[in-house]
């Protein structure tokens, strides 16, 4: 079963002033079916669409037409508490902003989605992820005290403490240099290649399409090209 | 200009798109405004306009000649001797009741002849003959009554019946319905039993001797007897006035609670203000706005809440007060003198002080986040976390301010009354609620680090994550607890203080009142009249089978100090046998009370002796009729039945000071076996036809308490307001927290929480407030509370009482603003679950 299958996915904005959304669609009949352990780069202009596209698949939105099926689940034929189950088990985030809790320490934001799902061995659990983000002996700090790439490798162990089987990141590595970028691109690579998880990225950056298995350029929320580069087929 | 256009960009403009937590703020500063002037104009209205009832008809006086027990009518033939242009009105006054209305009502007997008023009373054009009629009288236009009609009375303990020659209405509507009956003198003196005494001559000084006042004060008490004093017209109601002084004082500081509360309130607003806008002012103040004018900003917008919430304060006052007035009249009667409340009315002046409390408090409170805001440099408008951390820092700093204000509030508690009121006792409450709010941040951290580990895994992460939340706002977080804190701890120490009263005055009770009956006349009393009885009453029920013995009392009020206080004597073996009169520890009660008959010995009440700093051992000398009586002190003895202060004396030794065979009270011990119903009976069928009030003992005490109920109603509701605005802060602080926080409560939408979870959080949040909230309330709940017993209460009023705690009345009120805070988190919940995460997070 695939991670994710979108479609032909679309998604329209109601106008600002009128609420009407007859306009161009954000994301225009998407449709692909995402194999586990893909590491796919959406790239584009801004307003392309891609943002669109991670929050449909991240089932924090649904599409005006056609379908999202995560983990075998269409989205949009679940309530509130089912898409919470979902987003606790089947998918991770990672943001461009890293967006960790300050009040709270480094293994505990780490562990936070364990906590949220009612998970037990959280705590150790969070501490193996750290490890694997090679973070370990930062667990204790705040995250004031991190650099940039300390925080979004942090953010990454969050990302995936509870093994989701569809990683969605978001500009992972716009804030960040290249060394630091490199780093933290790796660390996806991995987590698709070694925990099967499918990694959908949306970027601007040529570091991180270069590691893609799959690059899908969208233009006006439609699929302008998508490639294979790293296939051998 | 521009700065008006800076003003409303900068400030008017965010505070207008978050409409709820304007109004919020705005409601809190005009409620505390409200409270504070609403007592003012009913304590105003109740006392402080307050010329008693029975200064209906006062002239131009500006002296009078008085004396315990009254002056003997033929001092006015002396002072008309004086070779000066003076003008004497005699006057006597009594307070009767109106057998139709129930209504008590002041007779006053003046020279209907010769004095000053006479035309307002009996018309312009009146003839002298109206006055030979049989008990003529003339009545003020709102008993209710027409010339012609019969006015049937309650005079002490019998009935009257005068004829109404006139009605008439006062000069000075503003004193409130007249319901005075004029008598003339020779009428009063006969049906008050006054014999041949007046109760006071009021002295007319005209103008052309206005200088010479001392000199004619001379002259005129060379010609008194001795024991009548002349001293300034009207000094028993500045006296009263005096008296009263601390309970309003008192009301006014409390009322002041919800006041000090709202200062919290602004100073959370401006600050989330300051917070909210770092960034902006960083870059304003790198397009060169100055350090004055970034403070300026501020300073404004606190004024602009001040202003609004101070005009709408003073007119909400006076709604208010129109409710409070009632409550306030019925403790000034039941404690002090009978009085008519006088309408509410808001002047310029009160509306002023509205304006100036509003503007200046806000300001006060803003002062410091104002300050901040001047301080903010470009390079620091970077990110809140630090700030934050920045408070954190400050904490210990804090904690160490806040416990030198308690030291030196502490230190305050020692030192004495400064002219009778206990100013240092107020500023110690001040410096301990101040204290108290600087310490709060530090407690939070405390606390959070004590529970660090335990909350997760008892409470969930919700609650996990809502402690953390508390400690990373810190500076507001702390500042709503100090809120809520200084609220629940007035209420807690009002309720401790108020619970401690109660249960001493019912212990006292226990002890005092022994007999099982008591009587007095029937005319109605207070606490500055003591309407008379015949002695022969107590004769008659003496003699009943089913009665033991009874004790006669006299009460006669006096002045000492410029104070009012009583004089009373009674059958003190009865008091060694019978009674348990508790005396100051240190003093032997048997000895004492063996001693009183012996000789020229007093006892004096707890209030007396603290009022006019006398003690055991100490000389007394008593303004008694027949000139002053030197008596010596034997002890000092609790007494809870008047603030006024009383002295007492055995009825064998004081009474031949007292010709006139009256009593103002009686108490009747029935035999063993005797029901009190049938001593009731027994006793009612003895004294058929008297207007006497026959009261059993449990009666008694019930209505006691339900005075003092009473008396306390007002300070409740005034604990309910501060709790009310509190809690209400609370809710549109949590607001602007959830508005802050949208990215963190959005996140975690991201990473699986439910919309349960986010509600939850919010629930823990406020909870943990409320929880931290009542504990350090509490805790400043007790300290205030000894402050209140042993400091304020002692040395405004001179009472001892035993510290109770009223666990049960404190656990329901706590309970109850638990569960108001817990409410208040319904509003900022919904609005949390509600949030747009895409968008949040997209946002930032």
């Amino acid at each position: 079963m695939a991670a994710l299958r979108m479609v032909n996915a679309t998604k329209r904005y109601p106008n600002s002033a009128d609420g009407d959304s007859s306009g161009r669609p954000a994301l225009d009949g998407f449709t692909y079916t995402f194999e586990d352990g893909e590491l796919v780069a959406l790239v584009g202009r801004s307003g392309c669409g891609k943002t669109t596209l991670l929050n449909l698949a991240g089932a924090m939105d649904f599409p005006s037409s056609g379908e999202v099926w995560i983990h075998g689940e269409l989205t949009t034929g679940l309530d509130d508490a089912g898409l919470t189950r979902l987003r606790r088990t089947s998918i991770g985030f990672i943001f461009q902003s890293f967006q960790l809790l300050p009040t709270l320490s480094v293994v505990e934001n780490v562990e936070l989605p364990l906590l949220l799902a009612g998970a037990s061995h959280a705590r150790e659990r969070a501490k193996e992820r750290l490890d694997w983000v090679e973070m370990g002996e930062f667990a204790s700090r705040m995250t004031h005290q991190l650099s940039g790439g300390q925080m979004q490798r942090v953010a990454i162990a969050r990302a995936l403490v509870h093994n989701p089987k569809l990683l969605l990141a978001d500009e992972p590595i716009g804030n960040l240099d290249t060394t630091t970028g490199n780093v933290v691109l790796n660390l996806l690579r991995r987590a698709a290649r070694e925990q099967g998880a499918t990694v959908l990225m949306a970027t601007h950056s040529a570091e991180s399409t270069a590691i893609a298995d799959t690059i899908i350029r969208l233009r006006d929320g439609v699929v302008e090209e998508m490639s294979h580069p790293s296939c051998t087929c | 200009m521009h700065l008006l256009k800076l003003f409303y960009r900068v400030i008017a403009r965010p505070l207008l798109r978050d409409p709820s937590r304007s109004a919020l703020t705005l409601a809190a500063i005009t409620l505390g405004v409200s409270v504070v002037i609403a007592i003012d104009l009913a304590g105003y209205a109740a006392a402080g306009s307050f010329r008693s009832s029975m200064e209906t008809l006062t002239g131009t006086a500006s002296l009078e000649i008085a004396a315990a027990g009254g002056v003997e009518e033929d001092t006015l033939g002396r002072l008309a001797t004086l070779p000066l242009p003076l003008r004497f009105d005699p006057r006597v006054e009594e307070y009767v009741r109106d057998e139709k209305s129930g209504l008590a009502v002041p007779l006053i007997g003046i020279d209907l002849i010769a004095h000053a008023q006479r035309g307002m009373v009996l018309g312009e054009d009146a003839s002298l003959q109206i006055l030979d009629a049989p008990n003529a009288a003339w009545v003020g236009k709102d008993l209710g009554v027409e010339p012609g009609d019969s006015l049937r009375i309650v005079v002490q303990d019998r009935v009257e019946t005068l004829h109404v020659a006139g009605v008439f209405a006062e000069s000075d509507e503003a004193q409130g319905p007249n319901r005075s009956i004029v008598v003339d003198l020779p009428v009063a003196q006969r049906i008050a039993r006054r014999g041949a005494t007046i109760d006071r001559i009021e002295v007319i000084v005209p103008r052309t001797l206005a200088a010479q006042e001392s000199a004619v004060r001379e002259a005129i008490q060379a010609v008194l007897p001795e024991g009548v004093e002349i001293r300034d017209f009207g000094s028993n109601t500045a006296a009263n006035r005096k008296m009263m002084g601390a309970f309003r004082w008192n009301l006014r500081i409390l009322s002041g609670i919800a006041l000090v509360v709202g200062a919290f309130l602004i100073y959370n607003t401006v600050s989330v203000s300051v917070v909210r806008r770092r960034a902006e002012i960083g870059v304003l103040r790198a397009l060169g706005l100055t350090q004055a004018r970034a403070q300026g900003l501020f300073l404004a917008e606190a004024a602009a809440f001040g202003l609004v919430g101070g005009a709408l304060g003073g007119v909400l006052g006076l709604v208010l007060a129109e409710g409070a007035v009632d409550l306030l009249a019925a403790t000034v009667n039941a404690l002090y003198i009978s009085s008519t409340p006088a309408p509410v009315s808001l002047g310029w002046g009160h509306f002023a002080v509205s304006l100036a409390l509003g503007v200046g408090v806000s300001l006060f409170a803003a002062l410091a986040p104002a300050r901040e805001a001047g301080g903010i440099a470009p390079v620091e408008a970077m990110a809140r976390g630090r700030r934050e951390h920045d408070v954190k820092l400050a904490a210990g700093r804090n904690a160490m301010a806040g416990a030198a204000l308690i030291a030196i509030g502490t230190a305050f508690c020692l030192l004495p009354p400064v002219d009778g009121r206990p100013l240092f006792g107020y500023l110690a409450t001040l410096l301990l609620i101040l204290g108290t709010a600087l310490l709060v941040p530090g407690l939070v951290l405390l606390l959070n680090r004590a529970t660090h580990r335990r909350i997760r895994s008892t409470l969930g992460v919700e609650a996990m994550l809502a402690s953390r939340s508390l400690t990373g706002s810190l500076r507001r977080t702390s500042v709503l607890a100090g809120a809520l804190a200084t609220a629940v701890a007035m209420m807690a120490s009002v309720g401790i203080m108020v619970g401690s009263f109660r249960e001493t005055v019912l212990v006292w009770m226990d002890n005092q009142l022994k007999a099982d009956l008591y009587l007095r006349a029937a005319a109605p009393g207070s606490p500055d009249s003591y309407p008379l009885m015949d002695a022969g009453i107590a004769d008659d029920i003496e003699v009943l089978p089913e009665v033991a013995f009874v004790d006669r009392f006299r009460t006669v009020p006096f002045q000492i100090n410029g104070l009012p206080a009583s004089f009373g004597f009674g059958e003190s073996r009865l008091m060694l046998t019978q009674g348990r009169m508790q005396f100051l520890p240190g003093q032997d009660r048997e000895s004492i009370l063996r001693k009183l008959p012996t000789g020229h010995f007093v006892i004096v009440s707890e209030p007396f002796s603290r009022k006019h700093s006398i003690e055991a051992g100490d000389a007394l000398s008593l303004p008694l009729p027949g000139g002053a009586l030197e008596t010596t002190v034997l002890g000092v003895y609790n007494d809870y039945s008047s603030e006024r202060g009383s002295v007492y004396g055995d009825r064998h030794v004081f009474g031949a000071r007292f010709p006139k065979p009256f009593l103002t009270n009686v108490s009747i011990t029935l035999k063993p076996g005797v029901s009190t119903e049938d001593g009731m009976r027994a006793v009612e069928q003895r004294l058929r036809g008297k207007q006497v009030l026959l009261t059993a003992n449990r009666a008694l005490r019930e209505e006691a308490i339900r005075i003092f109920d009473q008396t306390f109603a007002i300070t409740w509701a005034l604990e309910g307001v501060a709790i009310f605005v509190a809690v209400m802060g609370m809710a549109g602080a949590l607001v602007a927290l959830v508005i802050d926080r949208r990215r963190e409560l959005s996140l975690l939408r991201f990473l699986g929480a439910s919309t349960g979870q986010v509600r939850a959080l919010i629930y823990f949040e406020a909870g943990l407030l409320g929880l931290i909230s009542n504990a350090v309330g509490l805790a400043l709940g007790f300290a205030l509370a000894f402050i209140l017993i042993y400091v304020i209460n002692r040395q405004s009023f001179g009472w001892t009482f035993q510290f109770h705690w009223p666990g049960w009345l404190l656990l329901g009120a706590m309970s109850l603003i638990y569960l108001a805070t817990l409410a208040s988190a319904w509003f900022p919940a919904r609005t949390a679950t509600r949030l747009n995460p895409i968008e949040v997070i997209h946002e930032e």
